[in-house]
């Protein structure tokens, strides 16, 4: 049963986008059609996986030699993640029948679109490590293309190309991380190594944990890989909440949670993990706050949320941080969704060409205001309940310090959010033409907004299903209300609240406080300079450019220097033989 | 048919069409100028499918009872797991590349000669895969490479094409001297031609200075073929300026050809294959440098593709190189599935970019080479051409789910296998260059789906089926091997071995 659902989860994805990409542009309406189709079944399938979840490989593919087996596992942290891939998947696909209605380039659109969504499904649910990096890659050549949808566009381009290149270098870690299971074990089935992690030598082992550090901190924009992300916003927005907020940049946390039981007694791994989902958590909240561009305000936000998951993952809390992805996924959707509706009705992204836009958007309001709670972390919504659990794991399993500044971040994270609500929907109305979000993008963002109100009660579901298939992840079962006990009763919890309602202070009496923020205009200029990690990007490329002009002197056009090679050739390979015997 | 029968009737069929071809060019031309060279064309299409006969045959006696060996006079032949690899790689580019061309190439001046030489040119490949001695093989070589002269500099009047020609003569004449001084320099020492014998000569015998100087010969003189960096600076200027039929054989088979060759004459003369595994692997790493900077800085769309192909050939060298260091075949199979990959990524990036080419520029008899610029918009007129060549440039990229991604995969775990802290840091840089060739992948296939043609696109011919129908078969071919790489496993496998029993025997004293 679980097989054929794993195939139908990824196969109706892939057969929808060759379907959608045959039909032709000039057939838009079926192609909406189909795409919507494909992928609310895939979406069913991989809900109906969610109930034949096992630890057992259930399709085993012999490709031989060098390529190994093609196994696929239905394991509790795979179906998750491949049930809001595909469910949020169909809500983007959905809103994108509004949002992209009368666009050129459809077929290529959702084409690419289900391709992405088979292959994120792909991509959790294999236990082949090279099958995994297979479908990363393929993520990234989707997300690549959706980015720069606009080829016109030559930030979208732009964009796209350096999202691809950034995330493709982070991707050589795991690249080497699955070379060295396969030359220390003769298999790619990672399952084995993470029961037993002895059967890889430590050296290597290191190697491959730092890999995998490298690679998920590219795909999930964290430190020092961060600044793909602002720039992938050119993407049309429902591709900005699926990808780069609910599925492929979940990837990277998904490879750290996954392989935690191999890595944690590596020394140095935890706190070089909890480092980079702290700094990326705390300077990416900093970039918030002085954003002015309505998706800049969400990328930095998700970079941070990401953080809070990474976080958790160094300091132990697996299931903390899976659940943060999980109500991350669904109000990090929501808000991008939402925003996707005031950006087609306002015709910007600039945040001070809108405001008081609630009065004729009441619904995208309302909703946009339960994402906004949800991520600011505010009882009873999801994003509470997570946060806590990820500040919770922090304080008992990671250093103080990291702790007390990842509490800091949660109080800017309460602060950027109201001052981004505030902006878009109240103060000083903008001059626009304004409209309410249309039928099908209604239908994409009410779910999300249940799901932001009450996904948080499957928690006590969700931690057994993890941990009656993950046996080596530790994971400690508990019922929903004993999640709900621990953390009302935790004193951590309304420090953080504290911190919170601190943030929100801080933005209501934002003119009281002129002076402070004064003080710290110094912040923002290189908060809009992404801490100088552009500028390494800037440098990167130009010195590369550089060095390939400097080269072009080689290529003479001269016969004479043309032969003069063969001869430099020569006489090098005669004295290394001699010299190498 | 016998095993002997099939091999003769292999090589027979490409040589033995090839003056008919011509012959029935020149005639139908005279007696009726309109239709031209119409029979030519499709003669040399015949000619090519009807090789696969024997093709077949000979596979299917290779498979069951190994080698097959033949004696004809002077001449004989071996057809081993790398001649069946190269010969079956070459035929099927072959015949691309002929369709291809039979539009392409329609109306050209000299067409028949175009015709008669590429079954010549493939003919000499396959003699050259199963040649067993010295001299024969460099025979076959040259007849390759004389071949392909001509074929380069088809466009005789053009000044481009004239100087790419000579250029690609003197340096690949070069070559061949040098290749000659090195067989002079074998017999003189040893007084054998006879690869297999010669082999079992040098096991047996002291290392020699002039065997020594003799391999380095052959490494620079069939390196200059296989475009090895410093050696390879005919290459974008032939690749280029050749008819694009012509280019996709070139970087497709032809420069492994060259390779096949430095491998089966220098591998026999090496003692050291730490030292010979190194010189291979930093050839490599050379080339993927070289080929990948000086690709970032082109804009004329088949020079880029020429310089991609400098670089590719640094994966194939890195495979090899890790495989003779190690002595194990997962490198060698990988570098050899990469030649497979390769002349199909490259041949159909070679052939879309000279679909595009002839609609925007030859069939107004334009002779301008084709800018990176002039492919802004062309998916909205060129919708199958666009995705070819957008297919291919992923796929030379390495990204999944198409065949280059598998088969730079197989080289990178060779790497990992052999342990050293050289291989692996030799497949990192290799993974990084894969990255660094996006850059310039990327933003051509970005231009073609632009809303906005450029004024090229917007003046552009049709693009007949002749010519699509080889891209879809390719592309076809790309995604299932990218898929299920298994597919030509029973060809990679003999080959790595054949590979190796040459350099193992060599060093197992």
């Amino acid at each position: 049963m679980a097989s054929t659902l794993i195939l139908l989860v990824i196969g109706l994805s892939w057969l929808g986008a060759l379907l959608v990409w045959w039909v032709g542009d000039k057939r838009s309406a079926l192609q909406h059609a189909l795409a919507i189709f494909f992928s609310v079944a895939s979406g069913a399938a991989s809900i109906a996986l969610i109930f034949n979840a096992s630890s057992s490989t259930v399709i085993n593919l012999d490709a031989g030699g060098v390529f190994g087996q093609f196994t696929f596992v239905a394991d509790g942290l795979g179906v998750y993640l491949a049930a809001i891939a595909t469910v949020i998947g169909s809500l983007a696909v959905i809103f994108s029948v509004n949002y992209m209605h009368g666009e050129k380039g459809l077929g290529r659109y959702y084409a690419m679109v289900l391709f992405f969504i088979g292959g994120m499904a792909g991509l959790v649910l294999t236990s082949n490590l090279l099958l995994m990096f297979l479908f990363w890659e393929i993520t990234a050549l989707c997300s690549y293309a959706l980015i720069a949808f606009h080829n016109d566009d030559p930030k979208a381009v732009a964009g796209g190309i350096k999202a691809l290149i950034i995330t493709q270098l982070g991707g050589i870690g795991l690249l080497a991380g699955a070379l060295i299971l396969y030359s220390q074990t003769g298999s790619y089935d990672f399952n084995q190594m993470i029961a037993n992690p002895g059967i890889i030598n430590p050296r290597l082992l290191s190697g491959m944990a730092f890999g995998c550090l490298i690679a998920a901190a590219a795909k999930s924009a964290q430190f020092p890989f961060f600044t793909w992300l602002p720039d992938a916003m050119e993407a049309p927005t429902p591709i900005s909440a699926l990808i780069h907020a609910a599925t492929m940049v979940n990837a990277g946390v998904y490879l750290l949670a996954r392989f935690y039981p191999a890595f944690e007694a590596v020394p140095g791994w935890k706190i070089s993990v909890i480092l980079v989902g702290m700094i990326s958590a705390f300077i990416s909240a900093i970039m918030a706050l002085f954003a002015n561009d309505l998706k800049r305000v969400l990328a930095y936000s998700t970079i941070s949320q990401l953080g809070y998951m990474v976080f958790a993952i160094g300091c132990g809390g697996i299931y903390a941080s899976q659940f943060h992805l999980l109500s991350h996924s669904v109000f990090k959707a929501l808000l991008f969704l939402g925003a996707g509706a005031i950006i087609h009705s306002v015709g910007t992204r600039d945040m001070r060409e809108m405001g008081g836009l609630g009065k004729k958007m009441p619904f995208t309001r309302f909703v946009f205001i339960i994402g906004a709670l949800a991520l600011a972390g505010i009882p009873i919504l999801n994003g509470f309940w997570s946060k806590e659990l990820v500040l919770e794991a922090g304080l008992t399993g990671g250093p103080v310090w990291a702790y007390a500044i990842m509490l800091i971040t949660a109080g800017l994270t309460a602060f950027y959010t109201f001052r981004m609500v505030w902006m878009v929907f109240y103060g000083k109305p903008s001059e626009k033409h304004i409209h309410d979000a249309q039928p099908a993008m209604k239908v994409a963002l009410a779910p999300l907004a249940l799901g932001a109100v009450v996904a948080w009660l499957l928690a006590g579901p969700f931690a057994s299903l993890l941990q009656s298939t993950l046996p080596a992840h530790n994971i400690h079962p508990a019922s929903t209300m004993e999640v709900i006990v621990e953390v009302i009763k935790a004193p951590a919890t309304y420090v953080a609240l504290a911190v919170v309602a601190l943030g929100l202070v801080s933005w209501w009496q934002r003119e009281n406080l002129a002076g402070v923020s004064k003080a710290f205009k110094w912040l923002g200029t290189i908060a809009e300079n992404s801490f100088g990690f552009e500028a390494v990007n800037k440098f990167i490329v130009r010195e590369t450019q550089a060095t390939a002009e400097e080269l072009r002197d080689t290529q003479t056009g001269l016969l004479n220097w043309n032969i003069a090679g063969l001869l430099i050739g020569l006489i090098a390979v005669i004295i290394i033989l001699v010299m190498g015997g | 048919m016998t095993a002997n029968t099939a091999l003769i009737w292999l090589l027979a069929i490409p040589f033995g069409s090839a003056p008919i071809i011509y012959l029935a060019g020149r005639i139908t031309e005279k007696l009726s100028p309109k239709t031209g060279s119409a029979p030519s064309r499709w003669l040399s299409v015949l000619a090519l499918a009807g090789t696969l006969v024997p093709l077949y045959y000979t596979i299917m006696h290779f498979t069951s009872e190994g080698a097959i060996n033949l004696n004809v006079n002077m001449i004989s032949l071996k057809f081993d797991g790398i001649s069946m690899l190269v010969t079956v790689t070459a035929l099927v580019l072959g015949l691309c590349v002929t369709f291809f061309s039979t539009k392409y190439m329609q109306g050209d001046d000299g067409e028949e000669k175009f015709f008669a030489l590429l079954p010549i040119m493939i003919g000499s490949i396959i003699g050259l895969v199963c040649a067993t001695d010295l001299f024969n093989l460099w025979v076959w070589f040259e007849a390759m490479a004389i071949s392909s002269y001509i074929l380069v500099a088809f466009y005789r009047d053009q000044a481009d094409a004239i100087e790419a020609g000579v250029k690609y003569l003197v340096q690949s004449a070069a070559g061949s001297a040098l290749i000659l001084l090195g067989i002079a320099l074998v017999f003189a020492q040893t007084g054998l031609l006879n690869l297999e014998q010669l082999r079992i000569s040098v096991v047996n015998s002291e290392p020699s200075p002039l065997l020594l100087a003799a391999s380095v010969l052959m490494l620079i003189g069939f390196g200059v073929k296989a475009a090895l960096v410093p050696l390879h600076t005919w290459l974008p200027d032939a690749h280029s300026q050749a008819p694009s039929g012509i280019s996709a054989m070139l970087s497709g088979i032809v420069i492994e050809a060259g390779l096949v060759a430095l491998l089966r004459t220098a591998g026999i003369l090496i003692y050291s294959n730490t030292t010979w595994g190194y010189l291979i692997m930093g050839f490599g790493a050379l080339n993927l440098f070289v080929g990948n900077l000086m690709a970032l800085r082109q804009t004329q769309v088949k020079r880029l593709l020429a310089y991609s192909s400098v670089s590719q050939v640094g994966y194939i060298l890195i495979g090899i190189g890790v495989s003779i260091y190690s002595l194990q075949p997962t490198g060698a199979a990988g570098g050899f599935f990469h030649i497979i990959t390769h002349a199909l990524m490259k041949g159909l990036a070679f052939l879309a970019a000279g679909a595009l080419l002839y609609a925007l520029r030859l069939s107004h008899h334009n002779h301008e080479p084709l800018q990176v610029s002039d492919l802004d918009g062309a998916s909205k007129r060129y919708p199958l051409t666009a995705f070819a060549l957008s297919l291919a440039l992923l796929a030379l990229g390495g990204l999944p789910p198409l065949a280059g991604f598998m088969s730079k995969w197989q080289i990178f775990v060779a790497g990992f296998e052999a342990g050293s802290g050289l291989t692996i840091a030799m497949v990192i840089f290799a993974a990084l260059n894969s990255v660094l060739s996006l850059a310039y992948y990327t933003p051509m296939i970005n231009r073609m789906y632009r809303h906005e043609p450029s004024e090229q696109v917007k003046a552009g011919t049709t693009i007949s089926w002749k010519m699509a129908l080889p891209l879809v078969i390719l592309i076809i071919v790309i995604v299932v091997l990218g898929f299920w790489p298994p597919l030509v496993r029973w060809m990679v496998n003999p080959a790595a071995y054949s590979l190796l029993s040459i350099f193992t025997s060599v060093l197992i004293r």
